[in-house]
């Protein structure tokens, strides 16, 4: 499945996964988005493996929000953002 | 932001520039060389600033060969018709910093990188730092009659449609900002070759990829060599500028991390 959200003004944030037995796998997130540092994409590709596919924008983006040290910088793009790529790519099937 | 939280920030930021003066900085004049090697060459220097081989570094790229640089997470499926890249021989280098795709074609963009420490922008929001990294460009460019503005985040615009745009990337207390600038793109092939979506372009109150840059040499009759020097010309009043060129050992690190790295597909489709 394949979402993209762009933050106004901001950045797009690209949702590539599956949906296996109602959980998200083999999440790929991408964009032209600003993270420091960039390991922080690996942190968040895992905290949506596995995520429940019923667990709409908020609950993606409260995921990847709880598994982020505070130290980490995402410029032009956020968790809410990352929550609505993946919506979107589950609602076009 | 009320006008007076405003003008303080505005302060902050004009005494934050006026520090980069007496940095030492130095200048390495464009040449053109293969994309992975100019990409290769950002990291090899941001880890010569950060150990104090080199002072704050202003570099301008050159290209040998067009490619097109992805942006350190950017996928290169979503973003790249490859099909058309390769049948137009034209590479794909993935680079260190975020942001989006550059289509670079010789002598049709003008690009540089700045290496600076991070103490130097500390005062500073990432979104202020990069308005203000680029801030005597814009000046440049505006000298030379041409209205362009900075469009936060990343962009150097104007009335006509983008003509730049930036990407940083921090690491060992050393900022890499580097800015592409737009010279004769041919705007055509750009959009044959990079996929960028009505998502993408869904604020932006614009149909197409092509109608959204709009090329220097659209607003200003200079050479392309002649804004260079003029680049340069504002850098060396503003912050002092001595010249300077890659050291053999410099290259050499850069060839073996192309090896290793740039020119591996590891790399390069880390975000397939």
């Amino acid at each position: 499945m394949h979402g993209e959200y762009k933050t106004p003004g901001g950045k797009l944030v690209v949702a590539d996964f599956t949906v296996v037995e109602g959980q998200l796998r083999a999440v790929e997130i991408s964009g032209d988005f600003f993270l420091y540092p960039d390991e922080a994409l690996y942190t968040i590709v895992q905290a949506l493996e596995g995520a429940p596919s019923t667990a709409q924008a908020v609950g993606f983006a409260e995921r990847v929000r709880a598994a982020l040290d505070a130290e980490v910088t995402m410029l032009g793009f956020s968790p809410e953002a990352i929550g609505m790529a993946i919506q979107r790519g589950l609602e076009a099937g | 932001m009320s006008e007076a939280v405003a003008a303080e920030r505005q302060s902050l930021i004009d005494a934050a520039i006026a520090g980069w003066q007496g940095l030492g900085w130095q200048l390495i004049r464009e040449q053109p060389l293969a994309p992975a090697m100019n990409v290769a060459l950002d990291e090899v220097l941001l880890g010569a600033v950060a150990r104090g081989e080199r002072p704050p570094l202003l570099r301008f790229w050159a290209w040998d060969a067009p490619a097109v640089i992805l942006g350190r997470f950017q996928s290169v499926r979503n973003e790249i018709n490859e099909a058309v890249a390769q049948e137009r021989g034209v590479t794909i280098v993935r680079r260190i910093t975020g942001g989006g795709a550059m289509f670079v074609q010789p002598e049709a963009t003008i690009t540089y990188s700045l290496l600076l420490p991070e103490s130097a922008v500390k005062a500073l929001s990432f979104a202020e730092s990069y308005a203000a990294l680029d801030s005597w460009a814009v000046a440049t460019l505006r000298a030379l009659g041409v209205d362009a503005w900075y469009a936060p985040l990343n962009d150097i615009t104007s009335a006509e449609g983008k003509i730049g745009g930036a990407a940083q990337a921090r690491r060992s207390k050393v900022v890499l900002h580097h800015t592409t600038i737009s010279y004769q793109m041919n705007t055509a092939e750009m959009a044959q070759i990079l996929r960028i979506g009505q998502e993408k372009l869904s604020d932006k109150g614009i149909a197409s990829a092509a109608k959204r840059v709009s090329p220097l040499r659209r607003q200003t009759a200079l050479a392309r060599s002649a804004l260079v020097d003029q680049l340069i010309d504002t850098f060396r009043a503003q912050f002092g500028l001595e010249e300077t060129t890659l050291r053999p050992a410099e290259s050499a690190a850069a060839a073996q991390l192309v090896a290793e790295r740039y020119d591996a597909d590891h790399w390069r489709y880390e975000l397939p």
